[in-house]
């Protein structure tokens, strides 16, 4: 690689969960819309399985998230490709913990720097 | 830009749990710019880095100008054993012959996206995120940044900013 940089996103979040959804032809962008107008910020999916969804929400507390945890089951129910089921529940993260920035790679590296830290 | 490759990662995408709504975006975004080009969507990838250089070299092979990655470009299965197995970033860092790379750490440490662009032979190799509104600002970054003159650091730099950008404003720094 001729060169590289390194760009550090010093965002908030937390990562949602949600538990006990059968999923077929998700609509992703569907789903970001409808959780980010119920939460007022931005949501993104970042993982996705036959049973569960997780995404990144973006600046806000996650005990507010779990406040509305009706609200949002139902907004997830909604959404195309979703099918909820009766134990349809969600967990929440606390919010992601700061790290010093020298621990962030200088160098070229393409995994994360807690992979390093637990030395995979 | 006459023949364009769009291949699509992931094994959730393969197997229809997720709808690939890139695509679909990426090829629409392409033909507003390049209206008479050739554009073929590719079956999608699995997640393992052999089939994604597989489908990199094949593209090369068909005399494709550009082939577009899509997906896997974050650390995924590396911090977190229920997300995808994120192998587009070092599929294309083993392809790509000379090009410029970029990437997006969390404040927490994980990589949250690194964007590779470079060439191979005659063809031009980008990636963008799997997140639709990331991999939309990426490729309409990549087509402003005019493609035609190969300047991958013009080009890199240009879609990193526009990712980057999608994330909550007014919080980040640069190294």
């Amino acid at each position: 690689m001729n060169r590289q940089e390194y760009i550090i996103a010093a965002a908030d979040k937390s990562i949602l969960k949600i538990f006990g959804v059968s999923i077929k032809g998700l609509n992703t962008r569907d789903l970001e819309q409808r959780l980010s107008e119920r939460l007022h910020t931005l949501v993104r999916v970042i993982g996705v399985t036959g049973q569960q969804i997780e995404m990144d929400v973006y600046g806000i507390e996650p005990e507010q998230i779990r406040r509305d945890e009706q609200a949002l089951l139902q907004a997830v129910s909604l959404v195309e490709g979703v099918t909820a089921n009766e134990l349809c529940t969600l967990a929440v993260s606390e919010k992601i913990v700061d790290v010093d920035i020298q621990k962030v790679p200088d160098k070229p590296y393409y995994g994360c720097a807690r992979e390093r830290w637990v030395q995979f | 830009m006459e023949r364009i490759r769009i291949i699509p990662t992931g094994d959730e995408i393969r197997a229809g749990i997720v709808r690939d709504l890139d695509s679909p975006m990426v090829m629409s975004s392409i033909l507003r710019q390049y209206p008479t080009a050739e554009v073929l969507r590719v079956a999608p990838v699995n997640d393992t880095a052999l089939d994604i250089l597989a489908a990199l070299t094949a593209a090369a092979d068909s005399g494709a100008d550009l082939a577009i990655l899509i997906g896997g470009s974050g650390g995924g299965h590396r911090f977190s054993p229920t997300l995808g197995k994120d192998f587009s970033h070092s599929a294309m860092d083993e392809f790509v012959q000379n090009g410029c790379a970029r990437e997006i750490y969390g404040k927490n440490g994980h990589l949250w996206c690194r964007l590779v662009c470079g060439k191979r032979n005659g063809m031009m190799a980008i990636n963008l995120p799997g997140p639709y509104v990331e991999a939309e600002a990426a490729i309409n970054a990549f087509l402003a940044a005019e493609p035609e003159r190969m300047d991958f650091e013009k080009i890199n730099h240009a879609m990193a900013e526009a990712v980057f950008a999608q994330y909550p404003a007014g919080s980040a720094e640069k190294r």
